[in-house]
């Protein structure tokens, strides 16, 4: 899994900010304006949901929206490491040396 | 060996080059404390920004807590004015004029907000201080640190990590007083009563202070913070930045004391390293401009000092502009400057402006979608649903006035609106004329409300009357 991977290429705090915090901040700016736009106490009309209180339905969409764009991130942040190269076939019979 | 290598076997990565940075397991670094200007200036930013945090939520006013974002009843309460989620633009107004004046300042004087506002740099700073006063000096730190565990070292660990987790904890605390009361809150805690939402938040707010003021410190301002990463954008060679001046310090080195460097072929710079062990961040300011540099100014306070004492003049490394340190002089009013500064001024202004044309009533008039209009004791009868949305801190009644066509009124008189604080009220209303007053097909008709008992509150809007074809 690239986000652990040796190669050095990026620090690994870097990578784990890459995922965890701007994520954070995006579950943050959508979960404003999702619930300024929508009152959670209307939402239970809709949705049967168990009784939580509004601070509890904040919550719940901030966690919520922020394991989406953290999932997107991880996937993101795996996809941008190049593949790996092919192995070199295993277990042939060794070649005879040349010989001049 | 800095890129990555497609080359590598995946299933077999090389042994890691101790020498390669990006290898290197981050180092703890010990800033070195600092006494000065600049170390004075920013003892006292923090001190104000974290004296405002702790009491902002305990301040009252009309009644009830001065600043308090109440999410669970969905309105902010700042001082004298209370938003609702109907005002959001306000909100995005607030964030546009921060991104503006960061941009501002950032062009002008360089990391202003890194070095002496930013949340990071006040709380680590505030860290620092705790563990300076209980593990004492950088080299004591150092060296205990290198020790093996002993009792001492670990009762003056256990006591650090204690005073941290409750100051953390406090902090978590006082964050969430910001959307929960916190009179309520604290006597909540007291009876061990907090709601567990709150007790969620506390606990999270409280970890990331502690993680990210004890632990992870620069690595945030390095990697996570993506202001670091662009402010360059904002930086010319007019920006004040806080630079090592090479062609006075160079080359550096030690030297005998009372004979002129210059006879000894060296520059001012002493090599002391004194700038390197006072920096927050460990970097070396002698390298250049770099990234990883938050302002902080912790290596002029300290050079200064050095200089002082080799009796050389002050400022080897200081605030400056590269245009300055070129040998040229710095221009302060630039187009750059002036852009930013004109858009900053014009938002504050456009901001001051709708905030005093506000009206703490909204109304919103939709006209019947099933039907266009419909003939009601010989006249044109058109049909609306109103709403009224009440955004004041009382209850009140309004009255409706409709205006556009000769003779337009209510099919019933005498419609009084009463909303509670907050309320959205939706009221469904018939408006009648006689067909002959009406100038075309669609005509254009005022509507507006009014506070009964306080006629300031009011605010009109507008909506189409529909009628036979002409």
């Amino acid at each position: 899994m690239p986000l652990w991977d040796k190669t050095g290429w990026i620090p690994v705090p870097q990578r784990v900010a890459a995922v965890l915090w701007i994520t954070f901040l995006m579950a943050g700016v959508a979960t404003g304006a999702f619930f300024s736009a929508i009152d959670p106490q209307e939402l239970k009309y809709c949705v049967s949901f168990p009784e939580v209180s509004r601070l509890g339905a904040y919550t719940i969409g901030f966690l919520l929206f922020w394991l989406l764009s953290a999932s997107s991130a991880l996937i993101a942040v795996f996809f941008v490491y190049p593949a790996p190269p092919a192995a070199p076939p295993t277990g042939l019979p060794e070649q005879p040396a040349e010989t001049p | 060996m800095n890129s990555y290598d497609p080359t590598l076997k995946s299933s077999a990565p090389p042994a890691p080059d101790p020498n390669d940075a990006l290898y290197e397991k981050s180092r703890k670094i010990y800033p070195r404390q600092v006494h000065g200007l600049f170390a004075t200036a920013r003892v006292t930013a923090a001190t104000v920004l974290l004296g405002i945090f702790y009491l902002l939520p305990w301040v009252q006013w009309d009644g009830r807590q001065a600043v308090l974002f109440d999410l669970p009843a969905r309105k902010f309460h700042l001082f004298g004015l209370t938003l609702w989620p109907q005002d959001f633009l306000y909100l995005t107004f607030l964030l546009m004029l921060a991104a503006y004046a960061l941009f501002f300042f950032t062009a002008l004087a360089g990391r202003l907000w890194c070095g002496y506002a930013c949340p990071q740099t006040v709380w680590t700073e505030s860290f620092l201080w705790i563990e300076r006063k209980i593990e004492g000096t950088r080299q004591q730190q150092m060296k205990l640190d290198q020790a093996p565990m002993s009792l001492r070292k670990f009762r003056l660990k256990a006591t650090k990590h204690a005073i941290w987790i409750a100051f953390s904890l406090f902090t978590g605390f006082m964050f969430v007083s910001y959307f929960t009361p916190a009179r309520e809150l604290a006597v909540g805690l007291a009876g061990f009563a907090l709601g567990p939402w709150e007790t969620f938040w506390l606990f999270f707010y409280g970890f990331a202070t502690y993680g990210n003021a004890g632990f992870m410190r620069e690595q945030v301002c390095k990697y996570m913070c993506p202001y670091a990463r662009f402010q360059s954008a904002m930086f010319d060679k007019d920006t004040l930045v806080i630079s090592y001046d090479a062609k006075r310090g160079d080359p550096r080195g030690s030297r005998r004391a009372n004979v002129d460097p210059k006879l000894q072929g060296l520059g001012d710079c002493v090599n002391c390293t004194m700038c390197v062990q006072v920096c927050p961040t460990g970097i070396d300011i002698r390298d250049g401009l770099q990234y990883d540099c938050i302002g902080c100014a912790a290596c002029i306070d300290v050079c200064d000092d050095v200089m002082d004492k080799m009796n050389y003049p002050r400022g080897l490394i200081r605030y400056t502009t590269q245009h300055e340190l070129d040998g040229g002089k710095t221009h302060v009013l630039r187009p750059r400057i002036v852009i930013y500064g004109v858009i900053l001024v014009a938002l504050c202004a456009l901001f001051a402006w709708r905030l005093s044309q506000r009206v703490a009533v909204g109304l919103d008039v939709l006209h019947d979608r099933n039907q266009l209009y419909r003939e009601a004791a010989g006249k044109i009868e058109n049909v609306y649903l109103l709403k009224v949305i009440n955004k004041d801190d009382a209850t009140h009644r309004y009255t409706l006035s409709v205006e556009g066509i000769d003779g337009l009124a209510p099919a019933e008189p005498g419609l009084v609106i009463e909303a509670a604080s907050g309320a959205v009220v939706s009221v469904p209303i018939a408006l009648r004329a006689a067909e002959s007053a009406l100038p075309s097909s669609s005509t254009p008709v005022h509507f507006s409300i009014t506070a009964e008992d306080d006629p300031a509150l009011t605010v009109s809007t507008e909506a189409k009357f529909l009628g036979p074809a002409k």
